[in-house]
C-alpha cells in the first residue's frame, strides 16, 4: 500500500465514520491541531466530527534529508470528534485493521501520553500508541483548549502518516517509501527537506523573524479588539512559525520562550473566550 | 458469599491502578464495616484496564434488636398489677398480645416496651446502594472528563461485571449500567464473557488472553525473560521501574529478544539503555555488566511466532540509536569548557539568575564544605566538577534524552579526559533522586550533590516560593531528604548552621527574603525532613524530639543522639533519670537566670552534687564534641542518685534570696549541660503516656 492509498483508506474510513473531510489548512503549523478545524470547533458545545491530513512543520527536526526518520515536514492525519463516543477506542482499532494490518500478529499498546502545547492553552489526557514499539498515533481526550475547559469533550486521533507507512512497508528509511505506485518519498520530497534543512538552521534572517513575530503579534491584538477571530488566530499561527524557525537557530534563550510563548498564549485564550461568547450570542 | 467487582477501563498508568486498587480494597472495607456486613476475606487484582476486587462476605446485615418504647410503667399498670388502657392501646398499635410485651430500663425510667428483632438488610442491596460512591469517590494523580460527562476518572470506564453470590448486583455509575459480562483481551480477543464466580471469570479471562494477577504476571515475565536470555548466558541490566510499570501495561506478557547492530556498543552503556528504555520500553542486556548487542522487550502478546514484534522493534531501535549517536558525537565536538558559556542563557529561577550563576555559587560552597568536612585532598576535583557539572543542560543528547542530566556531563567529562573523579562526580550529582535511591558513590560527587541542593534550597526559600503539601515545584522536600541521607549515609560531620550562613553569604543580596527569616526556614524544613527520616527508621516520635530539641546543629550528631536515646531506652536508669529531668524542668519553670557560688553551700547534699557535677561536666564535653552521646549520657545518669539525695535533703526555693537563687542556678547548670545532649522534657515515660502522646509537634 502506498503513501496516497494509505491517505485515501483513511479517508474512507472516517468518512465512513460520519465525518466531514476537510482540506489541509493553508499555514505553516506545527500540528493538525493548530488547525482552525480543531483549534476552534472544540471549543463549542455543538457536535463535530472531521477528518484531514495536515502538513506539519518542525523545523528543529530537519536532517537535510539524511536522518532516514526524521524530516521537518511529515504529515499528520487528523480525526477530531465531539463529543468522544463511547467505543472510540475500538473504532480507531478497526481503522487499522481497514489498512489490512493483522493485529493478531503484532503488539499494539496504548501507552500512557498526556499531551499539552502551551502556545494554544490546550491540553489533553491519553496515550501515545505504539505498534510493535513504533509510534503511530496521539490519541487524546481534550480536557482545554485556548484556556477553557472543554464540554462537550473532544476526542483527537493524530496518525503520523510516514511512520504508519513505513510500518506497512517494512521499510527502514522513509526516503524509500512509494508515494505511489511510480513516485517515491525521495522524488517528491527530498529537495525540499535538503534546502528548508539550510533554511531553518543557518540562513533564516533571526532578525527580520523576531520583526515578523513582532509584527504579527501587533496584528493579531488589533484583529483580536475588532472581533475578527479566525484572522486573528491566523495572525498567532504566524507568531508560532517564527518563534519556532527563531528555535531552530538556537536565537532564543529559555527566559525568552517562556516570554514568547506567554505573549501567543494571552492572545489565543482571548481569542477562545470571544469565541465562545460571541459565538452563543449568534 | 463471594462479590466479585471488575471496573473495566481504557488502559490506565501503573501507579493509577495500583492506588485505585487500594482505595478500592480499603473503601469497600469501610462501608461494609459501617454495615455491619462481616468481610471474611478480601483481595484485589487488576491490570491496566481493569480494577477487579474480590472478597468473601457475610449474605447479610447482623441481625439487630430494637426496643419500640410505649408507656411508662406507672401509666401502663393500674396499683394491683391489671393492665390499664394505655397498655392494651399500646399492644393493639404494635399488632401483638399483652403478653409480647415487656418492662423495659431507660435512662427515664421504666416502660412498657417490645424486644423486635430486625432482620439485617442482604449485603447485595447495601453493595448496590455503597458502590456507585465509591466508585466516584476514587482519586488519581490525574483525572479526566470525557463524552458529556461531568464525572472524572483516572481513565473513561467501559464497563462494571457486579456479582454476589452469582447474581448480578445492580448498580450505576458514570452513565454506566453493571452487568455480569466483561470483553477478554481488547486486541487479540475482544469475545464477550458471561459469568457466575470467580473461578469462571478468572479462567475465562485466561481463555482469552488475560492474566488478572499482576504476581503472576511478573513471575512469567522473569521466566521468559530468564528462558530468553540463560542460553546467552546474559542478564537484564536491571530497571526495577520499567519492570513494574510493564507488569500493568500488559494482559499477556509475551518476551522478545532482538539485537541490534554491534557498531553502537561503542556508545555509553547508560545511553544505550536510556535509549532502549524510553519510548520503547525495552530492557537493555548485559554480562559481566559490559552492554551486549541485544534488548528484551515484553510484548502483549500471546506469541511472536514470525518474528514481526523482534524485527519490528529492531527497526524502530536501530533508528532511536542512530539519533542518539548523531547527539554524541555532535555534542563531544565541542568540549564541555566551550559550551559553558551557554549557561547564561539557562535561567535556574527568575529571580536567582542562570545556571552559570549557580554554576559559581556551587564552585565556592562545594570548596566551603570540604574545608569544613576535612576532605582538602578532593577539593581540586570537587571544584572542576561543580565547574562542568551543569553543562550538559545545554547539549542535543540532554535536550532529546531529559532524564541523561547529569549523567550525561559525566560521560561526556570521561569522554574528554578529566580526571575519573571529576567525571564521576558530575555523573552522579544528582544522586540520590530518593530515599530509596543510593547517594553518590564518591566522595566528591557527594560534596558536588549536598552543595546543589543546598544551593537550591536556600536560594528558593531565600526569594519567597512557598513549599506546600501539594505544591513543591523545585522539588526542595526531595533535595533536603537527598542532603540527609547523603550526610547520614557517609556520616559527614559539620555545622549545619554555619553552612546556610556561607550559601547566604554566596547568594548575597539576591535573596528577598530577610537572610535570618530564611536562616529559620531553612532549619525548619530541615528538621522536618530529618523528622521524617528517622521516624522511618522507626525511632519513637518522642525521642526524635528528644534528639531534635536542642536545635540541630549538626545533622549527623542529631542522628547519634537519637541513637543513643533509642539504645538507652530499655535501660534501669533511664526512666529515673527522665523524671529527675523533668522535675528540674518543672522546678525551674518561670525563674530568671542565676549564678552559682560554691561559697554559698550550706547543706552537704548541695555540696557534692555541684562538685559531682563539676566532674561530671567535665568527662561529657569532650564526648558530646565528638558525638558520642550514648557515652555521655551513660556518664550524665550517673548524676541521678546524687540529685535524688539533693532534692530528699535540700529546700530548693528556701526563703532567703541568695541561698533560692545559688540552689536555683546549681540547678541551671545541670538542665543546660542536659539539654546538649537531649531535651528529656519531651520523652514520654511510663504513667504520663496519655497526656503527652498527642504532643509530637517540633521542638523550634
Amino acid at each position: 500500500m502506498s503513501l496516497q492509498d494509505l491517505i485515501m483508506n483513511l479517508q474512507r474510513y472516517w468518512t465512513g465514520q460520519g465525518c466531514y473531510l476537510a482540506q489541509p489548512y493553508d499555514l505553516e503549523v506545527g500540528a493538525g491541531t493548530m488547525t482552525p478545524d480543531t483549534f476552534f470547533r472544540v471549543l463549542d458545545k455543538r457536535p463535530w466530527r472531521v477528518a484531514y491530513v495536515q502538513p506539519s512543520r518542525r523545523p528543529t527536526d530537519g536532517r537535510y534529508g539524511e536522518n532516514p526518520h526524521r524530516v521537518q515536514k511529515h504529515l499528520q492525519f487528523q480525526v477530531i470528534i465531539k463529543p468522544s463516543p463511547a467505543d472510540i477506542q475500538r473504532l480507531y482499532i478497526e481503522s487499522l485493521v481497514a489498512l489490512g494490518i493483522d493485529l493478531g500478529e503484532h503488539d499494539l499498546r496504548f501507552d500512557e501520553d498526556n499531551w499539552e502545547s502551551p502556545t494554544i492553552g490546550a491540553w489533553g489526557v491519553g496515550w501515545q500508541v505504539m505498534l510493535d514499539g513504533l509510534e503511530i498515533t496521539q490519541f487524546t481526550y481534550f480536557q482545554q483548549a485556548g484556556g477553557l475547559d472543554l464540554n462537550p469533550v473532544p476526542v483527537e486521533i493524530t496518525y503520523g502518516l510516514e511512520r504508519l507507512e513505513m510500518f506497512l512497508e517494512r521499510k527502514d528509511d522513509i526516503y524509500d517509501l512509494d508515494w505511489s505506485a511510480d513516485a517515491t518519498y525521495r522524488d517528491l520530497r527530498f529537495r525540499e527537506e535538503k534546502e528548508f534543512s539550510e533554511y531553518n538552521f543557518n540562513q533564516a534572517d533571526i532578525a527580520k523573524l523576531h520583526k515578523m513575530f513582532a509584527f504579527a503579534e501587533d496584528e493579531a491584538r488589533a484583529l483580536v479588539k475588532k472581533n475578527l477571530l479566525l484572522p486573528a488566530y491566523d495572525q498567532c499561527l504566524k507568531c508560532s512559525q517564527a518563534f519556532n524557525l527563531l528555535d531552530a537557530r538556537r536565537a532564543i534563550s529559555v527566559t525568552e520562550r517562556v516570554k514568547m510563548i506567554a505573549q501567543i498564549r494571552a492572545i489565543v485564550t482571548e481569542i477562545a473566550r470571544r469565541y465562545t461568547t460571541v459565538g452563543e450570542e449568534a | 458469599m463471594e462479590f466479585l467487582l471488575e471496573i473495566l477501563t481504557e488502559e490506565m498508568p501503573p501507579d493509577h491502578v495500583r492506588t485505585g486498587l487500594e482505595q478500592l480494597a480499603e473503601g469497600l472495607g469501610r462501608e461494609l464495616a459501617g454495615a455491619h456486613i462481616a468481610v471474611r476475606s478480601l483481595k484485589t487484582y487488576g491490570t491496566c484496564r481493569r480494577l477487579i476486587i474480590l472478597a468473601d462476605l457475610a449474605e447479610a446485615q447482623e441481625s439487630k434488636e430494637r426496643v419500640v418504647v410505649g408507656p411508662s410503667k406507672a401509666v401502663a399498670f393500674a396499683a394491683d398489677g391489671s393492665p390499664t388502657p394505655a397498655a392494651l392501646g399500646f399492644a393493639r398499635s404494635q399488632g401483638v398480645g399483652l403478653d409480647a410485651l415487656e418492662v423495659v430500663r431507660t435512662e427515664k425510667g421504666e416502660y412498657l416496651g417490645r424486644r423486635k428483632a430486625e432482620a439485617g438488610k442482604p449485603a447485595a442491596e447495601i453493595l448496590a446502594s455503597v458502590l456507585p460512591g465509591l466508585v466516584t469517590a476514587l482519586s488519581f494523580p490525574k483525572t479526566m472528563r470525557w463524552g458529556s460527562l461531568a464525572f472524572r476518572f483516572s481513565r473513561p470506564i467501559q464497563g462494571f461485571l457486579c456479582l454476589s453470590g452469582g447474581t448480578t448486583v445492580v448498580f450505576e455509575a458514570a452513565g454506566i449500567g453493571s452487568g455480569d459480562s466483561t470483553i477478554g483481551h481488547k486486541i487479540h480477543d475482544p469475545r464477550p464473557l458471561t459469568v457466575r464466580s470467580f473461578s469462571e471469570y478468572q479462567a475465562g479471562l485466561r481463555e482469552r488472553g488475560v492474566i488478572i494477577d499482576p504476581e503472576e504476571r511478573r513471575a512469567a515475565i522473569l521466566a521468559q525473560i530468564e528462558a530468553k536470555l540463560e542460553p546467552l548466558n546474559a542478564k537484564l541490566h536491571p530497571d526495577a521501574a520499567l519492570l513494574d510499570k510493564l507488569v500493568y501495561d500488559i494482559e499477556s506478557p509475551c518476551v522478545v529478544l532482538g539485537s541490534f547492530p554491534k557498531d553502537y556498543l561503542g556508545l555509553p552503556l547508560e545511553l544505550l539503555s536510556t535509549a532502549m528504555r524510553e519510548g520503547q520500553h525495552l530492557f537493555s542486556v548485559v554480562r559481566d555488566k559490559k552492554q551486549l548487542p541485544n534488548f528484551i522487550g515484553v510484548a502483549d502478546a500471546r506469541q511472536d511466532a514470525a518474528s514481526l514484534l523482534v524485527k519490528g522493534n529492531e527497526r524502530v531501535l536501530r533508528a532511536r540509536l542512530e539519533d542518539a549517536r548523531f547527539f554524541w558525537e555532535q555534542d563531544l565536538k565541542l568540549p564541555l569548557s566551550k559550551r559553558a558559556s551557554g549557561l547564561k542563557q539557562v535561567v535556574f529561577q527568575e529571580k536567582l539568575g542562570s545556571y552559570e550563576d549557580k554554576t559559581l555559587r556551587l564552585k565556592k560552597i562545594a570548596a566551603y564544605l570540604c574545608d569544613k568536612i576535612e576532605a582538602a585532598n578532593a577539593k581540586e576535583d570537587v571544584v572542576q566538577a561543580a565547574e562542568l557539572s551543569k553543562v550538559d543542560l545545554v547539549t542535543e543528547l540532554v535536550r532529546e534524552f531529559p532524564s541523561l542530566q547529569g549523567k550525561a556531563g559525566g560521560l561526556f567529562a570521561r569522554a574528554e579526559g578529566f580526571p575519573a573523579a571529576v567525571a564521576q562526580a558530575v555523573y552522579e550529582h544528582y544522586k540520590p533522586v530518593g530515599l530509596e535511591d543510593d547517594s553518590p558513590s564518591s566522595l566528591a560527587g557527594a560534596i558536588l550533590s549536598l552543595a546543589d541542593k543546598v544551593d537550591s534550597i536556600v536560594g528558593i526559600i531565600g526569594v519567597g516560593v512557598q513549599t506546600t503539601g501539594s505544591s513543591d515545584p523545585f522539588g526542595l522536600r526531595r533535595n533536603a531528604l537527598a542532603v540527609c541521607k547523603i550526610v547520614l549515609d557517609r556520616k559527614l560531620s559539620f555545622s549545619f548552621p554555619r553552612l546556610l550562613d556561607k550559601v547566604l553569604a554566596v547568594y548575597g543580596d539576591r535573596l528577598t527574603r530577610p537572610a535570618k527569616e530564611v536562616r529559620a526556614e531553612c532549619r525548619e524544613f530541615f528538621a522536618g525532613r530529618l523528622r521524617y527520616i528517622f521516624e522511618r527508621m522507626s525511632f519513637r516520635y518522642d525521642l526524635v524530639n528528644a534528639a531534635l530539641g536542642p536545635g540541630f546543629e549538626n545533622i549527623e550528631h542529631t542522628f547519634l543522639r537519637v541513637k543513643a536515646l533509642d539504645k538507652l531506652k530499655a535501660s534501669p536508669q533511664f526512666e529515673p533519670m527522665i523524671l529527675m529531668a523533668k522535675r528540674v524542668n518543672n522546678i525551674l519553670r518561670n525563674q530568671p537566670p542565676a549564678k552559682v557560688n560554691p561559697d554559698l553551700f550550706e547543706e552537704k547534699a548541695e555540696r557534692e552534687l555541684y562538685s559531682s557535677v563539676t566532674i561530671i561536666e567535665g568527662n561529657v564535653r569532650p564526648m558530646i564534641a565528638r558525638g558520642d552521646f550514648g557515652q555521655a549520657q551513660t556518664i550524665l545518669f550517673r548524676i541521678q542518685p546524687t540529685l535524688a539525695a539533693f532534692f530528699d535533703k535540700v529546700l530548693v526555693m528556701a526563703e532567703e534570696k541568695k541561698l533560692r537563687q545559688n540552689r536555683v542556678g546549681l540547678l541551671q547548670a545541670i538542665a543546660r549541660l542536659l539539654l546538649e545532649v537531649a531535651d528529656y522534657s519531651q520523652i514520654v515515660v511510663e504513667g504520663e503516656r496519655s497526656e503527652k502522646g498527642a504532643d509530637i509537634r517540633p521542638k523550634a
